[in-house]
């Protein structure tokens, strides 16, 4: 399992929708599309990569082989999928309190969807209907969505500095670095691995560990430590 | 399939079924699918890593939908104890009813970077050139793939396993991978650049300044840059 890619966070959640209801979903869906401003709470959501909303009818499910049994469904189901940096409450917490209207449009008449306020319910909702990620990749695991926005920034400035042409002077190309310096102040800074960058790059500095022969003896070392406990290392 | 595209990222959702079948050993084809993806977390990187422009992805494995209900204890059941003219049936009917799938589904979901016709051929394409060891190794185990047998089958199989997004949020800059991983490196580098030339003289800044915009090649994509996946400094 491994919903966690460096900084991203992989959210899958299903949740079932009335058949007759889910062209309410849909048209607000549709609308969203036309009118942009009615995601601008969503925008205000940096901490977003992407996300998306998909709305399988009963009778949408993949059918591909005439041995494959047909679905047998009494509910519509919503899908939603989600990119996002920061752990699971900071994200689900922001949503209720960026969007709370939009969440209940989007969620609207979604079988037991108790609205997104207060949070505990919510929380609640979310987690019942959540699924696991078995296996997540992040092209950027040490960039946060911000990161990678910034990041164009800086490319597009340096390119830009670099273009111009010889200065005449230090003082010139000082006027010029000092420009170029202050207008990317909000967009400069470093970036770190996290403490677990993924569960596979946990399991790869653990495999090597073991092969160099020092997870042995941090095991061992670990060992002395618990001496007199029964000392379980299955969870190193 | 508009509804999958926003600017120039595409978000493709499949849901492939697979087969209701067990191996000799009495393990279901949907496990072997689940422990081969589980594999893929013990690799030193994600197969996912060589298929170009995409941004981020995820499988899992749809086992089954959930029916989240609850002992009843609705409005229905007070008025029933106090009339008979409420039935049971109709009490029961008021109660989120039970569903379940006839198949599990192998969940592929993935954000890439498609332009803005979306160009879903050219980044399946891309893939099964990658990876096509790899894609076998998961779908081989699902209805209607035993018929893919190239690019061109593969990208038909795919498209059968889509579903449209009914709403897809780009929260990110959508340029094209290399572009991107290109700019984390500058941002990276040039951050670095800024901490170790403060307070120097101007004559040494712009001379640092040279010799970095050579080092670092703003314009030149290929290198030096950030690989797909990195997770280490």
């Amino acid at each position: 399992m491994s919903n966690i890619a460096g900084k991203a966070y992989a959210m899958n959640v299903i949740t079932p929708i009335r058949w007759y209801t889910a062209w309410l979903n849909k048209f607000y869906f549709w609308f969203a599309l036309k009118v942009p401003s009615t995601l601008k709470g969503l925008m205000t959501l940096s901490l977003i990569h992407y996300a998306r909303w998909v709305i399988i009818g009963r009778d949408q499910f993949p059918h591909l082989d005439p041995k494959q049994p047909k679905e047998k469904l009494k509910y519509s189901y919503m899908m939603f999928f989600s990119n996002f940096n920061g752990s699971w409450d900071q994200y689900v917490d922001s949503f209720t309190f960026a969007i709370p209207g939009g969440l209940d449009l989007f969620w609207k008449w979604n079988i037991r969807y108790p609205k997104s306020v207060p949070l505990t319910p919510f929380h609640n909702y979310i987690r019942y209907n959540q699924i696991e990620t078995i296996h997540y990749y992040n092209a950027y695991p040490l960039a946060a969505s911000n990161d990678v926005k910034s990041a164009k920034a800086v490319k597009d400035a340096l390119i830009a500095f670099q273009k111009h042409d010889l200065d005449a002077s230090d003082a010139d190309f000082m006027k010029r670095y000092n420009a170029l310096v202050r207008g990317l102040q909000h967009d400069l800074g470093d970036m770190h691995p996290t403490p677990i960058i993924s569960m596979s790059a946990y399991q790869v500095q653990r495999r090597q560990r073991w092969h160099d022969g020092s997870l042995k003896k941090e095991i061992e070392a670990q060992a002395l430590i618990d001496a007199g406990t029964s000392g379980d290392q299955h969870g190193r | 399939m508009a509804g999958n595209i926003s600017g120039n990222a595409y978000a493709l959702t499949i849901l492939s079924p697979i087969k209701n079948a067990y191996t000799a050993d009495e393990i279901a084809y949907a496990d072997l699918i689940r422990d081969r993806l589980q594999g893929w977390n013990f690799e030193h990187n994600s197969p996912m890593a060589k298929v170009p422009n995409t941004y981020l992805c995820r499988f899992f494995v749809l086992d089954d939908v959930y029916t989240e209900s609850q002992p009843t204890g609705g409005g229905l059941d007070t008025v029933r104890d106090l009339s008979p003219f409420v039935t049971d049936a109709m009490r029961r009917a008021a109660v989120p009813a039970e569903d379940h799938l006839q198949s599990r589904y192998l969940v592929f979901s993935c954000n890439f970077h498609g332009g803005p016709k979306g160009d879903l051929d050219a980044y399946l394409r891309g893939m099964w050139q990658a990876i096509s060891d790899r894609i076998k190794e998961i779908w081989s185990y699902c209805y209607g793939f035993e018929q893919v047998n190239d690019a061109d089958s593969f990208i038909a199989y795919m498209k059968k396993c889509q579903l449209t997004a009914s709403l897809f949020f780009n929260g990110s800059n959508d340029e094209a991978l290399a572009e991107q991983l290109k700019a984390l490196y500058l941002k990276q580098e040039f951050a670095k650049f800024v901490i170790d030339n403060q307070g120097l003289d101007a004559a040494a800044i712009k001379v640092n300044m040279q010799a970095f915009m050579q080092r670092v090649a703003p314009n030149n994509l290929t290198a030096p840059t950030w690989s797909a996946g990195k997770y280490r400094l």
